[in-house]
């Protein structure tokens, strides 16, 4: 009689032929349904980025000036033209702030925590299904998400505030030679219907300024350090390759030194202001100027908008000052 | 009815449980509803030891005398009803249940006398060695560092494997991103020469398979210690009317019970099986002196005082301890560690501040800090680095080798030195553009500066460590874009 091939289970004797013939079984089934999982396993493939949409606010841009960040901000996207501009009903809404450092909100090392609260409550006012907030932070994501004060304040509103995954990333693709062809790219940034950035403005130690094409390394995977290196070109390429709708540059409490991480309140100065445009390049290069710094020399204002992938001319700019 | 094995193990059950529980939660935040420390500090062979071998008081030494008491009045209960390891000895053993040990072997249960003596002596001489076999410890360092990684990492390869595969992007990710945040924690654990670590469990389970309870027969220092606390016990078992089946003394897996059918007071773990296995139901444990009917057992006065005195042989085979004294570590340790000959002894290597290490940098040494350094912690920055303003580590440290520290002092312990390799680093020997290391530098003024200087037409940003600001939290090695090597390395002090 054949033996059962589980008769080790049932605690009797296995003859030494049997054994093989179920280890060889065992070793090739495996062998082969892996081969099969393989085979209908979904191929990586090179994403094109997110599509143009191209919406234009009442202004260009949006510089609104107060003391409370959470009221300065909603007014400032009212003058703009009001979310449901770049919201529509049922839309799942990326809104990227800085989450970068383990620093309080007093240290500026991180975007506004009200700045992102008030967007939030924007996003689901306009109708948004869903509102995900979330960074590839540097310091270790728990600590900067709590002291930073925008994982209380953006889940309060009712965001999906999560920690981004690094192996959930497309690969990006370019219909043009890039120095960031293929590079893992967060999927959730990617696929959403709008996406908002919303940055700090402090200094680096690097370009100079940190703005909202910098801060967009935050969606990016792999090894960041390298992207230093020619970094003008690859901020513009991945700006490029997001193409955020709405910029919104928190400019309430700005790092003027040691940063991009801070942690000196002498180097912090109070400046309460909020910038928000369509543009991102000519929001980032208003916030240069607003800092005493030549847009031009930075190096991925200049890159962008020698691409024309939007004007750096701040001077024939539609540009609105509002006082809250 | 077998109310008291039920109750045994279900007090069995509900310590290791929540021995895991503890072990699990000692991760950021540190909120679990006990300190990590828990059951290191009801342990008095880690308390007792380490306060004797350095002449400090640790407050675990009140709560350890409390157990010895108990010990004098139940027996080792500790051993058959609380102790983890314990636990687990009796699972692995299980699968023989049936062939428990018929002899006694009466002659090995004197090893672990011998080692608790040796422990004891080396102590007295200020070395701490009595971590290399507590249970507690052993326990403790195998679910920290092999089953919570290896459960967690499991859980979320399955996961991931899953939501890619069928694309469920949907609530099922949703899910499992609030498992990730709430139970899993956020990043999978990995621990270096942690199969080593697992060989040394695995090795104290199999020998189960010789016979059952081996390890807590033959080696446990702390079985050790209660046993001899045991001796003077007040709850006794009794025989009213033995039979002389012999049942009671083929079951009993700490192999207690005498060949007269007495019993070793200082063996028995109260498992209570004889209780229920005797088959005229004679056998019971009641408080009170028997006159003269137990047997004595375990160790009398004149042999431990000869243990005691030939031990002292063993210290001629290390090294004393001012030799060490002055030594400097060869590895990075934790922030605010003792320093490192203090260090050595004090840690128990019980394995939580590796467990609670927020980027999982901390990782146990085998031989890098020298043979009496195994499985002590050191920072490994290119797995994780020393996050600034986290003090968990020494939150979580049961001897107090890690000292506790506020956010301010925290800032101001010093792990070790930056130095960049300049042959290595991107803008000093290939002229690109790199300020990694400079903007990752979590100190207010940056102990990174940069120079500025033109090289064809561009403004390269050199960096340089300022040794008086740099506190060696390693986040530069760590981060810096160099491969293999990195351009940044952080150097013991």
């Amino acid at each position: 009689m054949k033996a059962n091939i589980f008769s080790f289970l049932q605690n009797k004797k296995i003859s030494r032929k049997d054994f093989l013939k179920f280890s060889f079984k065992t070793v090739l089934s495996f062998i082969a349904a892996n081969a099969l999982f393989k085979f209908f396993l979904p191929k990586a493939y090179a994403s094109a980025g997110r599509p143009k949409r191209s919406i234009k606010g009442s202004y260009d841009l949006v510089v609104a000036k107060g003391s409370d960040p959470y009221l300065s901000t909603i007014k400032a996207v009212a003058a703009i033209g009001g979310m449901s501009r770049f919201v529509k009903k049922g839309d799942t809404v990326v809104v990227k702030p800085n989450i970068g450092w383990d620093r309080t909100p007093e240290q500026a090392g991180n975007t506004n925590p009200m700045v992102v609260a008030a967007l939030v409550e924007l996003c689901y006012k306009a109708g948004a299904k869903r509102v995900n907030v979330f960074d590839l932070p540097c310091n270790d994501a728990r600590r900067c998400y709590a002291t930073s004060g925008i994982e209380a304040a953006a889940k309060e509103k009712g965001a999906y505030v999560y920690f981004a995954d690094k192996w959930n990333t497309l690969e990006a693709g370019f219909t043009y030679k890039s120095p960031m062809q293929g590079w893992p790219i967060l999927r959730d940034a990617v696929e959403c219907d709008t996406f908002i950035n919303v940055p700090i403005l402090k200094h680096h130690g690097l370009t100079g300024l940190t703005l909202s094409m910098k801060n967009l390394m935050g969606v990016c995977g792999g090894n960041r350090g390298s992207m230093h290196g020619d970094i003008g070109v690859k901020l513009a390429d991945v700006a490029d390759f997001i193409k955020p709708e709405l910029t919104v540059i928190d400019a309430h409490r700005v790092l003027l030194r040691n940063g991009p991480t801070g942690g000196d309140l002498a180097d912090v100065e109070t400046r309460n202001t909020v910038i928000v445009g369509t543009d991102f390049v000519l929001a980032d290069a208003y916030a240069a100027q607003f800092m005493g710094y030549d847009p031009m020399a930075i190096t991925y204002i200049k890159e962008a908008a020698g691409r024309n992938l939007g004007s750096a001319d701040i001077a024939g700019a539609n540009i609105t000052n509002i006082v809250v | 009815m077998r109310k008291l094995i039920a109750a045994r193990r279900l007090s069995q059950a509900f310590f290791l449980s929540l021995f895991i529980y503890i072990l699990w939660s000692t991760t950021y935040p540190l909120k679990g509803f006990f300190h990590p420390s828990l059951f290191f500090l009801f342990d008095p062979l880690i308390m007792i030891f380490t306060s004797l071998s350095e002449r400090i008081v640790l407050p675990g030494l009140l709560f350890s005398f409390s157990m010895l008491v108990l010990t004098i009045i139940l027996g080792r209960f500790f051993c058959g009803w609380i102790c983890p390891m314990g636990t687990m000895v009796d699972m692995a053993g299980l699968p023989r249940r049936k062939s428990r040990g018929k002899r006694q072997h009466k002659k090995l249960r004197w090893v672990k006398f011998y080692l608790l003596a040796a422990f004891f002596v080396l102590a007295l001489a200020g070395f701490q060695a009595a971590w290399f076999l507590d249970p507690v410890v052993a326990a403790a360092r195998f679910v920290s560092l092999n089953l919570i990684p290896a459960v967690t990492s499991g859980i979320d390869a399955i996961f991931v494997s899953l939501i890619k595969t069928l694309r469920l992007y949907g609530p099922v990710y949703d899910f499992y991103r609030g498992l990730k945040s709430t139970i899993l924690g956020i990043n999978v654990y990995y621990f270096a020469h942690s199969p080593v670590i697992f060989l040394f469990f695995a090795l104290i389970m199999s020998l189960t398979f010789i016979f059952s309870r081996f390890w807590c027969r033959a080696l446990c220092p702390l079985g050790a210690l209660y046993a001899l606390a045991a001796r003077f016990s007040l709850l006794r078992r009794y025989v009213t009317d033995c039979s002389q089946c012999g049942k009671c003394r083929a079951d009993c897996r700490m192999g207690a019970i005498n060949s007269d059918f007495s019993y070793d007071a200082s063996e028995c773990i109260l498992c209570m099986d004889c209780v229920y296995g005797c088959p005229s139901k004679a056998t019971l444990f009641r408080i009170g002196h028997p006159g003269g009917e137990a047997g004595k057992g375990g160790v009398d006065r004149r042999q431990f005082l000869l243990l005691l005195s030939s031990s002292f042989l063993l210290l001629q085979g290390f090294k004393f301890k001012n030799i060490r004294a002055n030594a400097s570590s060869k590895v990075i340790r934790p922030p605010a560690a003792l320093p490192e000959a203090d260090f050595v002894d004090r840690c128990v290597r019980c394995g939580n501040c590796m467990k609670v290490c927020i980027t999982n940098g901390l990782q146990p040494c085998v031989f890098e800090a020298g043979a009496e350094g195994i499985w002590t912690p050191r920072l490994v920055p290119e797995i994780g680095y020393c996050e600034y303003s986290c003090t968990l580590c020494g939150n979580t440290c049961p001897t107090g080798a890690i000292k506790k520290v506020n956010l301010i002092e925290k800032h101001d312990a010093r792990l070790g030195l930056a130095v960049i390799d300049q042959t290595l680093c991107l803008p000093w020997a290939h002229q690109q553009q790199c300020i990694v290391c400079q903007e990752h530098c979590p100190v207010a003024q940056k102990a990174i500066g940069l120079y500025e200087e033109n090289v064809n037409g561009m403004v390269l940003h050199k960096p340089y460590i300022d040794p008086e600001l740099c506190v060696g939290c390693g986040i530069c090695q760590n981060k810096c874009p160099v491969r293999p090597v990195r351009a940044v390395i952080v150097k013991p002090l």
